[in-house]
C-alpha cells in the first residue's frame, strides 16, 4: 500500500516534502506521528481540568473571564489534536473514554493541583511556554501538512496565555511581600518541574526518528535551553530566584541542581539535598502518575455515560 | 465518518476580511447541521472572521485527487477529471 520505504520517505523529507494524507506514510512515519499527537492531544486536554480547578482562584470577574477563555482554547487544542488522530485511524472516543487515567500521555506537571492565583499564572508563564516551544518547534518544521495548518490557531493562543501568565507575575512581583513570597514558592517547585517536562537529555535519548522524519526539528536539550533562554531572563527581572543561569563559556544556561532529582507532589517541594536520580526512577514517577490524575481525567468525561445512554 | 455521541465531521472554512480568500481552517464534529454551526464558531474564535461556514465532509467531492479526507466521496466509477 505505502508507496516509500522508511528509508525513500525520509530522504524525500529531508528534500522538504510534505505528506498530506495517511496513505502517503509508512508504518513507522504513521507510528511516530500518533505518539506525537497523542502526547499532544493528552497535554492540552489535562490542562484544562488543571486551570479549570485553578480558575476558582481568580480574584475578579475580569480574570474569571481571562481565565476561562484559556481553558476553553485548550479544550478546541485537545478537539482538534483528537480529529488529528481520528483521521490516522485512531478513535477518539477510545482515547479519550476508553483509557485508564494513567494510560493518558500528558506531563505530570499536569498531574498537580494548581492551588492559588499565582500557581495558575506561573503555570501560564511557564507550562504554556513550554508549550510554545515544543509546538512552535512541531509548526515550523512538521512535514506532515494537515498539523502544520492546524498549529496556527494553537500558536497563535498560546502566545496569548503566555502574555497573561508574564503580565500576572508582573503584577504579584511588583507588589512585594506576601504576593512575591508566593509567587517565589510557585517558581521554585513549576520551574524545575518544567524542565523535567522536556525529557531525557540528548546524550540518553533512543533514536526515535521524530528528528528523521521531520516531526519536530529541534532536540529534547535544544528545546529545554530555548525555554530557559526565554523564563530565567523574565524571572531574573522580576527578582525571582531560579536554580539556573546563564554560563558565558558554554554558551548556554546551566543548572545549579542535581537532574533529575526526587519530587514530594504533596510538600510540592523538589528535592534537591538527596542528589541525582536515574531518569528510569523519573520514568516510574510519571507512570505512578501525581495525586490529581484521577480527579481531573474524571472531571472531563464524569457525563459521558449517562448522557450516551439517554441518546441511545 | 461517525464519531462517539452521533456525530459527523465537519470542514469548516473561513475568510479573514473582505477581498480574501475563503480558506480551510479545520473540523469539527457535530451531530447535525446547527450544533456544527455552533461548534465552528466557537472552536476557532482565534479571529474576527468575515465569513465562516462548514461543509459536512462527506459532501466534499475530489475532482483531481484520490487520496486524503474525501477521498471516499469519489464518485464510483470515475477516473480523475
Ligand atoms: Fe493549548
Ligand atoms: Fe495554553
Amino acid at each position: 500500500m505505502t508507496p516509500y520505504t522508511e528509508d525513500e520517505l525520509k530522504k524525500k523529507i529531508r528534500g522538504g516534502y510534505i505528506l498530506e494524507s495517511p496513505e502517503e506514510m509508512t508504518p513507522g512515519y504513521r507510528r511516530a506521528l500518533i505518539v506525537q499527537l497523542t502526547v499532544q492531544a493528552d497535554t492540552e486536554l489535562m490542562s484544562a481540568p488543571a486551570y479549570w480547578f485553578a480558575a476558582r482562584h481568580a480574584p475578579s470577574t475580569n480574570t474569571q473571564v481571562s481565565a476561562h477563555a484559556i481553558i476553553q482554547d485548550e479544550l478546541a487544542h485537545a478537539n482538534i489534536a483528537y480529529r488529528l488522530l481520528e483521521d490516522l485511524g485512531v478513535s477518539k472516543e477510545q482515547l479519550v473514554y476508553g483509557r485508564e487515567p494513567h494510560e493518558f500521555k500528558h506531563p505530570y506537571g499536569f498531574d498537580q493541583p494548581l492551588d492559588n492565583w499565582a500557581e495558575l499564572v506561573v503555570a501560564n508563564g511557564f507550562f504554556d511556554r513550554a508549550g510554545i516551544c515544543l509546538l512552535g518547534d512541531v509548526h515550523r518544521n512538521t512535514s506532515y501538512g494537515p498539523l502544520k495548518r492546524a498549529l496556527v490557531k494553537v500558536d497563535m493562543e498560546e502566545t496569548f496565555h503566555l502574555r497573561h501568565g508574564e503580565v500576572w507575575m508582573r503584577r504579584l512581583a511588583r507588589a512585594g511581600g506576601a504576593a512575591t513570597e508566593l509567587l517565589q514558592r510557585c517558581v521554585d517547585w513549576m520551574f524545575p518541574m518544567t524542565i523535567e517536562w522536556f525529557g531525557l537529555p540528548d546524550d540518553l535519548k533512543h533514536h526515535s526518528g521524530q528528528l528523521d522524519y521531520k516531526l519536530k526539528g529541534l532536540t529534547n536539550d535544544e528545546l529545554r535551553q530555548v525555554w530557559m533562554s526565554s523564563t530565567v531572563p523574565l524571572c531574573e527581572s522580576l527578582g525571582l530566584s531560579v536554580p539556573a543561569h546563564y554560563d558565558e563559556d558554554g554558551d548556554e544556561y546551566v543548572l545549579e541542581y542535581p537532574f533529575p532529582c526526587e519530587y514530594d507532589p504533596d510538600a510540592k517541594r523538589w528535592l534537591f539535598e538527596d542528589g541525582e536520580i536515574t531518569w528510569q526512577a523519573v520514568f516510574e514517577r510519571w507512570k505512578g502518575r501525581g495525586p490529581m490524575n484521577e480527579i481531573y481525567v474524571d472531571s472531563v468525561r464524569r457525563s459521558r455515560g449517562s448522557v450516551t445512554s439517554w441518546l441511545n | 465518518m461517525r464519531t462517539g455521541l452521533g456525530e459527523d465531521v465537519y470542514e469548516v472554512f473561513a475568510r479573514k476580511n473582505r477581498g480574501e480568500p475563503l480558506r480551510h481552517i479545520g473540523y469539527i464534529d457535530a451531530p447535525g447541521d446547527e450544533l456544527a454551526r455552533v461548534y465552528a464558531w466557537k472552536t476557532y474564535d482565534e479571529e474576527n472572521w468575515f465569513e465562516m461556514c462548514v461543509v459536512p465532509r462527506g459532501a466534499v467531492i475530489p475532482v483531481n485527487r484520490v487520496e486524503g479526507p474525501w477521498a471516499g466521496n469519489v464518485p464510483e466509477g470515475t477516473h480523475g477529471p
